[in-house]
């Protein structure tokens, strides 16, 4: 278990809907192993965000198990998990979620400043630049593109180190160009501080340069393998 | 760390314009409260100031004994400034003339307030020693000596008296009025232990020494020693300022409830901006502590932004108005300290009430909304929300007015309002269900968006709504108040009153009058006499009570009795019906109440050393303020048969008629004519600078609405936002959605409208029968006056957001939300 970033056991989400119960994921069985990338495709309304949340401690499964980092979940109350988050965890969102007061510095700064990392700045500065964006530090969310605004999300994604990091279709919003750019600088920056990756994609491109593709289809998980063909994960 | 990240999205957010809605309706809100109690705390002072003239101070001690010591030397060392005056009757005599007068002797400071006027004009001296002054009728009396004897001394005639600022009412005093000097008093001799005297203190000083002074002093005081001051119900003035003062207060208080309403909305609107922030924050990590600082931090640096802008206002507000002013009131200095302090405890008190349930949501949004943007967490229940606004209402209205039944009937009023708009924003709901979208016509569209967002639009009703009932409420009181000043003080309300008529002069007076062509009241007539038992229970006066006797109290001094065959104008029997047998006898309200008086009961009376014992048949309620004959006690003529008597009445003259007195003075030389007219200026005075007061507060609740209005427009707008882009994008024209946006606003400002009149018709009656004792009456056109004017002005305030976003490209739009 020591080598498992993420494990996951049996995992079970049901919501209440107005026509009763709804189980999105049935079942869940799931081992990342550190530094691995994991691309989880699926159509829409297939559970891959619900996973996502769940496996990010933002949600609370009905049932089964996570391990993060080889901690269990399911024990901790909102504040362990967002302690959690701070040290382990980070995000990129495919709407960017960007403060749009805060200039593209300080967004990059915020997790490290709430994180009280003492040099926020010098560091968040070093991050843009390393994104390509060193003379944009002052330039505002409204003022940058789409592909801008998601290289800043990457750099604030990297500032503190995480050990895991969760992107949600983060080329979702981009055109080819910018989608290819901000997926290269994604996995270069992966690669160097060697981050365990799980990202929820439509994408089957962006899709192949993680080193696992998992398929969500109807609340179940299947591996995809290199001939194409899938197997439930949960099935042993 | 959290306390950096604060200030730095304050300042962002302060930069981008995102804190204009929130920082408008605190410094509204601060700046309505600081500004109205500076200027209203600046009016009272100079309406006091003004009514203080007519009692020549600002505080007065009646008693018939010599005064504590450790009173005055309290007054002293307070720093108040302190006349002392004697006032008794005695007789003069010239040669074989004698008459009683009534003497007031002064010292030096006297008056403190206002000026002695003399027939030739007005003074700021007084008597030399050894003189008199006098009023011209005694000269008359007397044969216009040079010189009067009063007890042991001999007096030089000195000037003609007219009127002594503080003896303006005593139009009763039979005996002729004379000013000496108090110095002189002692070598007269006349008073003598056991003699019957008044002595008056009076007293000037600022506000705080006064209050300060009252609290020492008036526990001190014994039963038969009388505290006055302007309020004391004694003049005219009193209740005409206890209105102004109320009604000044009323509308600070509305002020205070129109601001908690724009920071209302403004708070919630400011919460809703920040969910994402919160769920983005909250998924990096950030613990429930660092959450609360930073936004609790933020909240306050808002807070303090708005409140020192809101002073700045206030105080700007405060400069401009007393421009306006005219120099003698802006003259007078109000306190600054209380103003200043009720706009911050304003500021604060209203922001974090305000917005404690909003930032309790904001604080519980999961971080999951990162994911599932229509996340909003935890609802907690409504009912917090609703009694946390009320607390704030009801503690910042009890902080500004002292005034708990005040406080309670604006905040019934903002519940009743509260109950109507859920029951109206129920139905709208109900209707709402399944109803889509439709896109065919301006009007399905405009109610079709109604019903979508009914749960808003029931929130921007309570915002549309009570800055109409605001306004409508000031809108009626004031109206209503300077009516019922109107009808008290008419142009030709009676200046001059005719006193000591003898039996054989009323005839000729009434034709003398008549040919004359002179407006007079009816001839009343007034014998003296003295209430001596109330069912035969002897009464005592407060003088015997404290020397320890038992009884019921009655009145001290003997009292103007009058009989009638009917009621007098401006009387209202309240109780029982107008005298009918001979022994009965109708008891005006507050003496019955003062004395315990009840219908029935026999009220016994000695007049002319003879006792009539009469039966209550009626309670009457006078108007004072009427510059009317007015009596305690109306008997009729069988009853008073016996007795002597003298007759008054009183009329008005114009300017252009002055002539005709000295006409009636010629012939009727022994009839005391009274010239009530510069009291009837200085109270008209008063009642103009008032109604100038209740323009000015009108003015800034009507801007005050307007800012409340417009940011409840901005509210709305912001959720209308998207549809207007995706209707545009799917080629809706601009003329469809300008009419139906402009359609939605004016049902709303119509809606808003009519519930409006429906609460300020019901605040009204409860603030007319409870705090203002006015008549209550219906205002019908309002009925249609208020929709027809909320449609037209939310429908335009709607138009020209609408066409402001409609400038923009769909692209634009899309890319605001």
């Amino acid at each position: 278990m020591n080598n498992s970033a993420i494990k996951v056991s049996q995992l079970v989400k049901t919501v209440k809907t107005q026509e009763g119960d709804l189980t999105i994921l049935k079942g869940i069985n799931l081992d990342v192993k550190r530094g691995q990338s994991v691309a989880i495709l699926g159509p829409s309304g297939s559970g891959k965000s619900t996973l996502l949340g769940l496996l990010a401690a933002l949600d609370t499964p009905s049932s089964g198990e996570i391990w993060l980092d080889g901690e269990p979940l399911s024990g901790l109350n909102e504040e362990q998990k967002a302690a959690l988050r701070k040290q382990k965890v980070s995000f990129i969102f495919q709407s960017f979620m960007l403060v749009d007061t805060l200039s593209a510095l300080e967004n990059v700064m915020l997790p490290a400043e709430l994180a009280g990392i003492k040099d926020a700045r010098d560091k968040a500065k070093r991050m843009l630049e390393r994104v390509g964006l060193g003379h944009r530090l002052a330039h505002y969310p409204k003022q940058l593109s789409g592909g801008e605004q998601q290289r800043v999300a990457i750099a604030r994604a990297f500032i503190c180190d995480p050990q895991v990091l969760f992107a949600d279709e983060p080329t979702g919003n981009l055109d080819k160009h910018n989608a290819d750019k901000v997926a290269d600088m994604l996995f270069a920056l992966n690669q160097e501080s060697a981050t365990t990756l799980i990202l929820v994609t439509h994408d089957l491109h962006l899709a192949q340069r993680c080193e696992r593709q998992l398929l969500m289809d109807d609340g179940q998980l299947f591996e995809q393998r290199a001939d194409s063909s899938s197997q439930v994960i949960g099935e042993r | 760390m959290e306390w950096t990240l604060a200030w730095r999205l304050f300042r962002r957010e302060l930069k981008q314009g995102q804190l204009v809605l929130i920082i408008l309706a605190l410094t509204l809100a601060v700046l309505s409260v600081t500004g109205l109690a500076r200027v209203s705390e600046r009016l009272q002072v100079a309406i006091n100031g003004q009514a203080s003239k007519f009692i020549a101070a600002d505080r007065i001690i009646n008693s018939p004994v010599l005064l504590d010591g450790t009173i005055l030397q309290q007054a002293t060392k307070l720093g108040l400034k302190l006349s002392k005056n004697l006032q008794f009757n005695s007789m003069v005599y010239s040669g074989d003339e004698f008459q009683l007068v009534t003497v007031r002797a002064v010292d030096d400071a006297y008056p403190l307030k206002g000026h002695i006027e003399l027939t030739s004009g007005v003074t700021d001296k007084l008597p030399l020693p050894g003189e008199l002054w006098y009023e011209s009728r005694l000269a008359a009396l007397l044969g216009h000596p040079d010189t009067v004897e009063l007890g042991n001394s001999r007096l030089k005639m000195g000037a003609a008296l007219s009127r002594l600022p503080d003896a303006g009412f005593n139009i009763f005093a039979s005996a002729p009025l004379v000013l000496m000097r108090l110095d002189d008093v002692p070598a007269t001799g006349v008073i003598q232990p056991g003699s019957r005297v008044t002595y008056l203190y009076q007293f000037v000083g600022t506000p705080a020494q006064l209050q300060a002074f009252e609290t020492f002093a008036k526990p001190l005081l014994t039963s038969s020693q009388r505290w006055v001051d302007v309020q004391s119900g004694d003049s005219p003035i009193a209740s005409a300022v206890q209105r102004a003062e109320r009604f000044l207060l009323l509308s600070s208080l509305l002020g205070i409830a129109l601001a908690c309403a724009a920071i209302g909305i403004a708070a919630q609107s400011y919460c809703q901006r920040h969910y994402d922030v919160v769920a983005m924050v909250k998924t990096f990590g950030a613990s429930a502590r660092q959450i609360r600082i930073l936004f609790g931090m933020h909240l306050l640096l808002v807070t303090v932004a708005g409140v020192i802008l809101g002073l700045l206002g206030g105080f700007l507000l405060d400069a401009l108005i007393m421009l306006a002013l005219p120099a003698e009131i802006a003259a007078y200095s109000a306190p600054v300290l209380r103003p200043l302090l009720l706009g911050v405890a304003t500021g604060f008190i209203s922001a974090f009430m305000f917005s404690a349930y909003p930032l309790l949501r904001l604080l519980n949004i999961p971080p999951l909304r990162v994911l599932q943007r229509q996340l909003e967490g935890v609802k907690l229940g409504m009912w917090l929300h609703l009694m946390l606004s009320l607390l704030a209402m009801g503690l910042l209205g009890w902080l500004y007015s002292r005034s708990l039944t005040l406080t309670l009937t604006v905040v019934a009023s903002v519940v009743l309002l509260g109950l109507l708009l859920g029951v109206l924003g129920l139905l709208l709901i109900r209707m709402g269900q399944s109803i889509g979208m439709k896109t065919t016509n301006p009007l399905s569209l405009a109610l079709a968006g109604l019903r979508r967002r009914a749960r808003q639009n029931a929130l921007q009703l309570v915002g549309f709504s009570s800055a109409l009932v605001l306004l409508l409420i000031i809108l009626a009181l004031r109206q209503d108040l300077l009516e019922e000043w109107q009808k008290q003080l008419p142009d030709n309300a009676p200046n001059y009153f005719l006193v000591n008529i003898a039996p054989e002069e009323v005839s000729p007076m009434q034709t003398f009058l008549q040919q004359h062509a002179i407006d007079a009241t009816d001839i009343y007539p007034v014998i003296r006499g003295r209430l001596s038992a109330i069912n035969g229970e002897e009464v005592i006066t407060s003088e015997q009570k404290e020397q320890g006797q038992r009884g019921r109290m009655g009145i001290s001094r003997e009292l103007n009795l009058t009989w009638r065959d009917t009621l007098p104008r401006h009387n209202r029997i309240l109780q029982g019906h107008f005298n009918q047998a001979a022994d009965e006898v109708s008891v005006e309200s507050g003496v019955a109440e003062r004395l315990g008086i009840n219908l029935g009961d026999a009220l016994s009376f000695v007049i002319d050393n003879q006792t009539v014992v009469v039966k209550v048949a009626s309670i009457r309620a006078v108007q004072w303020e009427t510059m009317q004959p007015n009596f305690f006690m109306i008997f009729t003529r069988e009853a008073m048969a016996p007795f002597a008597y003298t007759s008054m009445a009183s009329f008005h003259l114009n300017d252009n008629q002055k002539n005709v007195v000295l006409e009636l003075i010629r012939q009727f030389p022994t009839v005391s004519i009274i010239d009530v007219g510069a009291i009837i200026s200085q109270l008209k005075g008063i009642v103009s600078q008032v109604s100038l007061a209740l323009t000015l507060v009108l003015v800034l609740v009507v801007m005050a609405s307007a800012l409340v209005m417009l940011a409840q427009t901005e509210a709305g707008m912001a959720t209308r936002q998207r549809e207007l882009a995706i209707l545009r994008t799917f080629g809706a024209s601009g003329g469809l959605l300008r009419w139906a946006t402009s359609l939605e606003f004016a049902i709303l400002g119509f809606v808003a409208g009519t519930l409006a009149v429906i609460v300020t018709e019901f605040s009204i009656w409860l603030l007319k029968t409870q705090v203002f004792e006015l008549n209550v009456y219906a205002h019908w056109a309002w009925w249609l006056m208020a929709p027809s004017a909320g449609a037209t002005l939310v429908a335009t305030l709607g138009l020209w957001r609408c066409w402001q976003l409609l400038q923009k490209s769909c692209g634009e739009l899309l890319k605001l939300e």
